[in-house]
């Protein structure tokens, strides 16, 4: 019965999460919560027992978020 | 307006996802692939593919050609990505004089 | 061209302090691909986390200057070696593709000989989701240049 309390919170904090990206009116702070989507997701994929996926979105994630920034870089525009 | 929309959105579709309750529960013992697949997968990759990690088992050696066929895709996917992005006749900015170079930045 | 420095000199320490951790972390998960979580893809986008950081930071045509012809050649050449090593089984006899069984270099224990195909295998797909990654940043970096250099 705990774990799935925890999962729930876990779910409900991804949709927080989710919601706080799209009211954002920063560009880098919605990359930086982005990035704390898929931490989210990562600890959710290790509590279901799959470490795979869980390292798979943990890199991708690290990924997008290098991507994103050097692009708002690139574009010079940091703030929004 | 239009992030309301779209949380709007994200419920109905949590909705929709939480009425779905003809698919078997996680982790039941009875239903086929519990039953005839998975058994024979845990009990038989340490032998027949060699590696002790059964995930790397089913996916490069049971289902090696579906995992070529992944890796391909991801090429190609990759390619045209960089193909449409380095082509000088999308979404350039008009104006821009005569000297115009030749082909792609990257590809010529 | 990126030349200045990232985000101030702290930033740009720390950073250059992950680079080689990380480097050294994606042969790593590539060599035990077959023992621990993990594989080919993972590797390949560890590696390239550490190509890409390096970039940024210590600008981007002097570290790791992989050009953008070289780069596309080698994700192709990745996906190649995967294919050449199912004709490779086809070559040793096999009925179907990918029957490591066959592989035409023998190693007396079946399952070293199923370890170095899957080892070779790997190796295919990380240069191939490296090599992808990286060339997916160079293009939008020339193509902003581009544009800015435009107007």
């Amino acid at each position: 019965m705990q774990i799935y309390f925890v999962e729930a919170v876990l779910l409900v904090f991804l949709i927080l999460i989710t919601c706080a990206v799209i009211f954002c009116k920063d560009i880098l702070s919605a990359v930086v919560i982005y990035s704390s989507f898929s931490f989210t997701a990562v600890l959710l994929y290790l509590m279901m027992g799959s470490p795979d996926v869980a390292f798979t979105e943990c890199v991708i994630g690290a990924i997008s978020t290098i991507f994103f920034v050097a692009v708002l870089r690139k574009i010079d525009r940091w703030c929004d | 307006m239009r992030g309301l929309v779209a949380v709007l959105l994200a419920v109905v579709t949590g909705i929709f996802c939480s009425y779905v309750t003809f698919l078997p529960k996680i982790g039941d013992v009875n239903t086929a692939p519990n039953q005839h697949v998975t058994p024979t997968y845990i009990s038989r990759s340490a032998e027949d593919t060699g590696s002790p990690n059964i995930v790397t088992g089913v996916i490069i050696d049971y289902r090696g050609f579906d995992t070529m066929y992944e890796t391909t895709v991801m090429f190609l996917a990759g390619l045209t990505t960089v193909l449409v992005l380095t082509s000088n006749t999308v979404g350039r900015r008009p104006e821009k004089g005569a000297d115009e170079p030749e082909g792609g930045a990257i590809i010529k | 061209m990126m030349k200045d420095a990232f985000g101030g000199i702290v930033l740009s320490t720390s950073f250059r302090w992950l680079v080689p951790f990380s480097i050294v972390y994606g042969v790593i998960i590539l060599c035990l691909g077959e023992y621990s979580p993990g594989g080919g893809f993972q590797a390949g986008a560890l590696l390239s986390v550490g190509v890409l950081l390096s970039r940024i930071i210590l600008g981007w045509d002097t570290t790791f200057d992989v050009k953008g012809t070289t780069s596309v050649w080698l994700a192709g050449a990745g996906t190649f070696l995967y294919a050449f090593t199912g004709w490779l089984t086809l070559l040793g006899g096999a009925d179907y593709f990918l029957d490591y069984n066959f592989f035409p270099i023998h190693i007396e224990p079946m399952h070293e000989m199923h370890a170095w195909s899957i080892f070779l295998i790997e190796i295919g797909v990380a240069t191939c989701v490296m090599m992808t990654i990286i060339n997916l940043l160079e293009a939008i970096v020339k193509r902003s240049e581009e544009n800015v250099g435009s107007n």
